[in-house]
């Protein structure tokens, strides 16, 4: 309790600068959100701005230190000892440098200060060593014996700056008293491996004067145990806010998560360097240091600033697959290599050519499959939502779904209920239903070099954009389906309404051309009757009947072709019919809304040409015909009790046909000996 | 009588004004567009005007449009539509009002029955064509009409065509006073009221047969 109470206020201590960070932090604002139990922990601009410039600092007192004290010496140990630890040295510049970065750009982000330490802590213990190792500082400075006493316990503070940024990167930590205890209790195993190793001092590297004492090996023991405990306590909290975080939080872990692929990747192949090609271990794992001082920081650093640069997903996933591509085929190549030369005995050139052919071999499918199983542990939402579109468009392939589902799938795909299709239609925009869109915006998706669809998307981030894009790719071909289906239907319907258009001028032509020269013929007849001798006359009375029978023939023609009784309306028309029909009719038309030319004469039509199929094949002696409003649809029923038995595709085709072509459906009923219903729905 | 003849199709027109001629009839106009006609009726107030249904300008109902306007400003002229087929949208408000009269134009081929008719019009009487009649009698034949005798609607649709009882009773071979008892029982039948006036019974029986066939009543369903 003293020593956490001791680090959290001795500011001369550096382990409580990084501390107070933490708990700056903790004071300067946290808002519990959302379901998970994280606390979003702001700092104030200028403490951000302090606690960075103090890691700045820290970072300069290594090498200022060094300056001096090879200024002061002949053999110039100053500079050689921080030559030997070139990367140690580089780690605090590229993590201040990208704190920095943070800082400026995030300036209440708690990541900043974190990471600036992360690079401060090494640069204090550097400076230490570079104080306690010179002899002109050893000399000169009084304090500089009783620092040498305690520091070679204090290496724990290399880690600690790592430690707060593991517990709060990238804006928060979990909260609970245990990981509130984690950085006290990080501090007290400062302190008990300071108290372990009082007195030691390091020559050249090595530790001299080690604890001897029974009592503090077991204090250097639990001390040791205790760093380890946080450093994992601090990756858990990690792990469980990645857990329970949501998607914002995710991707920016997943940078930090892609780094440390990269290393193990690297840490993989200095292996396969040490170990086949036995080259020397500093240079074998000299890029893993690197990777370490550079990737991490940098990593951190776009995480904040700019999580959505790259397809984080995609690069972690593929990242990661090439890595475990990496191993298996390497341990292909060396199980090959071992039971080749086991089975032959003896060492020749065939293992290795053995191992050589069948790595190559698996190597493809192997990524393939890695690949996959990879993308759906890692990047499981984009493989989820690839991988529903994708299914959809088999199950469209299949037959199983309509093509025009694809706007739900899409919408439900990719987390967004007000997603929109738009599809290009006769250089137009339209949505799924054929409605004109002119304003249609949104992803503009090609086919064949054309641009078929645009997809506006409600959710503009970058990551959503490219997620949008690659679902878009997934749903290109039903996109065209039903973007082709949607065109045959509009044409369709184009022509049904020039067709029905025609038959109304066909009918007129009927009334107004051939029917009015045919009564005028008869008129002169009758002029010239006046003067002819009652003989001939008959005659022409003859002539003039014939004309009659020929003018009423037109008008039936002309019926056929579109009853003019239509424009009466369709019950007038019905009406008419059943007043021609030879047996019993019931007509049951309830009210309707306004009808359309096409509806009109469709719905007339399917009743007249049902009415004469019941009269024609059916022996019917009675029949029903039934016009209603069904929500929106006009509902068609006509039924008889003649013989049924109506074959399938067989009499009723071209009326199946007729009520297709305008978009409808037809059901026809006709079970044998128990009559025929047809039912139209337009 | 002094007519005025409006009719788009010239081969027609011309038939028609010559055989009108030769009936006796004095044409003072024979126009093709139903705004010049309205305009030759107003200015030339004939006994008849006779209009085709439809006429420019529109091509669509324009004639019948026409005479509905006529019927409000020259209310003394008789009209006469001529159709091709049966085309009762625009003019049911005419139908049955004396001094109307509603044929195909196949009717004037026959030259008495449509010297007749014209003469019915201009003396405020009726005449509708027997096919019009046939068609409304035959669509309402499955309601109250079924309780009429088959003699019963004989006489109903002569009655419709805006024929006296004289003729009638003629046409027949019956009794005028026969022909009346018909008369009365079919008016009984469908619960309408007699009127001595020919033309009123008309409208009556035309009001009858029209109004349930072309206002579409709420929810319509016909039983046998």
């Amino acid at each position: 309790m003293d020593i956490s109470r001791f680090v959290a206020r001795g500011p001369r201590a550096i382990g409580a600068v990084a501390a107070s960070a933490y708990d700056f932090g903790v004071g300067a604002g946290t808002d519990a959100r959302g379901p998970y139990p994280c606390e979003h922990v702001r700092v104030k601009a200028a403490h951000a701005r302090a606690l960075t410039l103090g890691a700045t600092v820290a970072w300069a007192l290594p090498v200022g230190l060094a300056a001096v004290a090879s200024a002061h010496e002949t053999a110039g140990q100053g500079w050689g000892f921080l030559g030997s630890q070139l990367p140690e040295l580089l780690t605090p510049v590229v993590c201040v440098a990208a704190a920095w970065l943070i800082v400026r750009r995030v300036p209440t982000s708690p990541t900043g200060p974190a990471l600036a330490w992360t690079g401060g802590g090494i640069a204090v213990v550097m400076a230490l060593d570079v104080l306690t190792q010179s002899e002109f500082f050893v000399s000169s400075l009084p304090g500089v014996g009783a620092v040498a006493t305690v520091s070679t316990g204090l290496w724990p503070l290399d880690l600690v700056g790592l430690l707060i940024l593991l517990l709060v990167f990238p804006d928060g930590r979990r909260t609970g008293r245990i990981w509130r205890a984690v950085v006290p209790a990080y501090a007290a195993a400062t302190v008990m491996l300071v108290i372990a190793m009082w007195g030691s001092r390091k020559v050249d590297g090595q530790v001299e004067g080690g604890p001897t004492g029974g009592p503090r090996v077991v204090l250097l023991v639990a001390g040791l145990l205790l760093v380890a405990a946080c450093l994992v306590a601090a990756i858990v909290s990690l792990v469980l806010r990645y857990r329970s975080g949501d998607e914002v939080l995710r991707l920016r872990v997943r940078w930090l998560m892609l780094a440390g692929v990269a290393i193990m990747a690297l840490l993989v192949a200095g292996w396969v360097m040490s170990i086949g090609f036995k080259a020397p271990l500093d240079v074998a794992y000299a890029p893993v240091l690197v990777a370490i001082v550079v990737l991490v920081p940098v990593a951190v650093a776009v995480a904040v600033v700019r999580h959505d640069l790259f397809d984080i997903d995609r690069l972690l996933s593929q990242s990661t697959a090439w890595m475990v591509t990496l191993v298996l085929s390497a341990a292909t190549f060396g199980i090959v290599v071992l039971a080749v030369s086991e089975v032959l005995s003896r060492s020749s050139g065939l293992d290795l050519t053995a191992a050589a052919f069948v790595t190559a071999l698996v190597l493809l499918p192997l990524h393939r499959y890695v690949s996959t199983a990879v993308a759906r542990i890692v990047d499981r939402d984009r493989f989820v939502a690839v991988a529903r579109v994708e299914r959809f468009a088999a199950d469209v392939r299949a037959g199983r779904r309509a093509p025009e589902e694809i706007e739900t799938v899409l919408r439900e795909a990719h987390g967004d209920p007000g997603l929109r299709l738009f599809l290009a239609e006769g250089g137009s925009w339209v949505d799924p239903s054929g409605a004109p869109c002119p304003d249609a915006a949104g992803l503009t998706l090609t086919f064949g070099g054309d641009a078929i669809a645009r997809i506006h998307s409600t959710n503009d981030a970058a990551r959503a954009r490219r997620r949008l894009g690659e679902l878009s790719r997934a749903a290109a071909v039903p996109i065209e389906v039903s973007r082709l289906r949607l065109g045959l239907l509009a044409g369709r319907a184009r022509l049904i309404e020039a067709t029905v258009a025609e038959r109304r001028r066909l009918e007129r032509d009927l009334h107004d051309g051939a029917q009015q020269r045919l009564i005028a013929t008869g008129m002169r007849l009758r002029r010239l009757q006046r003067d002819l001798d009652p003989n001939r006359s008959a005659e022409i009375d003859c002539a003039v009947a014939e004309l009659e029978g020929t003018v009423a023939e037109l008008r039936e023609l002309a019926h056929g072709v579109r009853p003019s009784r239509l424009d009466d309306g369709l019950l007038t028309a019905l009406e008419a019919m059943r007043a021609t029909t030879p047996i019993p009719m019931d007509l049951d038309v309830s009210p309707l809304p306004a009808l359309d030319d096409v509806q009109v004469l469709s719905a007339y039509l399917v009743v007249a040409e049902a009415v004469t199929n019941s009269l024609k094949h059916a022996r019917a002696t009675h029949v029903g015909v039934r016009v209603a409003d069904l929500a929106g649809r006009l509902c068609v029923e006509v039924s008889d009790d003649g013989i049924g038995g109506v074959p399938d595709g067989g009499a009723l085709t071209a009326l199946r046909d007729r009520v297709e072509s305008v978009g409808g459906t037809v059901t026809i009923s006709s079970p044998s000996g128990a009559g025929t219903t047809v039912q139209a729905m337009l | 009588m002094r007519l005025v003849v409006g009719e788009d199709s010239v081969l027609f027109r011309e038939g028609l004004v010559r055989l009108l001629a030769d009936a006796g009839h004095d044409v003072l106009a024979a126009v093709g567009d139903a705004e010049v006609m309205e305009a030759a009726v107003a200015e030339l107030q004939p006994d008849v005007v006779i209009a085709d249904i439809r006429m420019p300008p529109l091509l669509e109902s324009d004639g019948a449009r026409a005479a509905a306007r006529i019927r409000v400003t020259s209310p003394e002229v008789g009209i006469l539509l001529l159709s091709q087929h049966i085309e009762l949208r625009e003019c049911l408000d005419l139908v049955g009002t004396p001094g109307f009269g509603y044929l195909l134009k196949d009717r004037v081929l026959h030259l008495a029955e449509f010297d007749d008719a014209l003469r019915r019009v201009a003396d405020c009487g009726s005449a509708i064509d027997p096919e019009i009649v046939r068609s409304l009698v035959r669509a309402r034949r499955s309601s109250a009409l079924d309780s009429l005798t088959p003699r019963e609607v004989e006489v109903l649709a002569l009655v419709a065509e805006g024929h006296s009882n004289a003729f009638i009773a003629a046409t027949l071979f019956l009794s005028e006073r026969t022909v009346m008892a018909h008369m009365r029982s079919v008016f009984t039948k469908l619960g309408l009221t007699e009127d001595g006036a020919t033309h009123r019974r008309v409208l009556a029986v035309i009001t009858y047969l029209g109004s349930q066939q072309v206002n579409v009543p709420a929810t319509h369903s016909g039983k046998h």
